[in-house]
């Protein structure tokens, strides 16, 4: 599933090891959801959601 | 989910160790088969010590799969859980067809390779690493 992790993660000037320490995941998840290749349970996505301070669809586009 | 930064390092550590809990766990199974046959031909078991050593080269393994279990279910985040469970559906999807084709052709008298109790330890072993390795292809 596309998302804007990549975008909302460089604003913060956030490492992906920064955001699996915020999300509780590891690094590799992280890299699994930013490219794409996994997409996270709802409790994850709450989380993500949660930390960006946004809705889940807007930072999840489920069309892609 | 549980971990991140100084837990991945501990959920790595805790998967080499179980890891290697793993090998020696199977390699005294192993060892313990081993003893068993040994003694059957040469006679210095009695029946209950061949058991008492076959129940002993075991307790190896039911330790590494409750190390196995906390893994799974405390140190692994959602994504690391799928990847060691599609790893195990892998195994068990290959694993069955492939034992009753075995079956079946050494009962219809073809030759196939005689399968030794380590060889049927190692089989599903072997198809668990290979499944992991697909899964965690996957999302990468």
């Amino acid at each position: 599933m596309k998302n804007s992790l990549p975008q909302l993660r460089a604003e913060r000037g956030w490492s992906q090891g920064d955001l699996a320490e915020r999300l509780e995941v590891s690094r590799q998840t992280v890299n699994a959801l930013e490219r794409g290749k996994y997409d996270p349970s709802l409790p994850l996505a709450f989380k993500i959601a949660k930390l960006f301070d946004r809705s889940i669809e807007t930072i999840f586009d489920a069309n892609n | 989910m549980s971990q991140s930064g100084s837990s991945q390092t501990e959920a790595r550590v805790a998967g080499s160790a179980l890891y290697g809990t793993y090998v020696v766990s199977l390699a005294v199974s192993m060892f313990g088969n081993l003893l068993i046959r040994i003694g059957a031909e040469a006679g210095f078991l009695s029946p209950w010590g061949m058991a008492l050593v076959g129940v002993a080269a075991s307790i190896p393994l039911v330790v590494a799969a409750v190390m196995f279990w906390r893994l799974l279910r405390r140190d692994l985040d959602e994504m690391l859980q799928r990847i060691v469970l599609e790893g195990f559906a892998f195994a068990l999807i290959v694993y069955i067809p492939l034992t009753a084709l075995y079956v079946n052709l050494r009962t219809a008298g073809v030759w196939v390779p005689r399968l030794d109790p380590p060889d049927l330890l190692m089989g599903p072993a072997l198809l668990v690493a290979i499944g992991v390795a697909l899964a965690h292809r996957r999302y990468q």
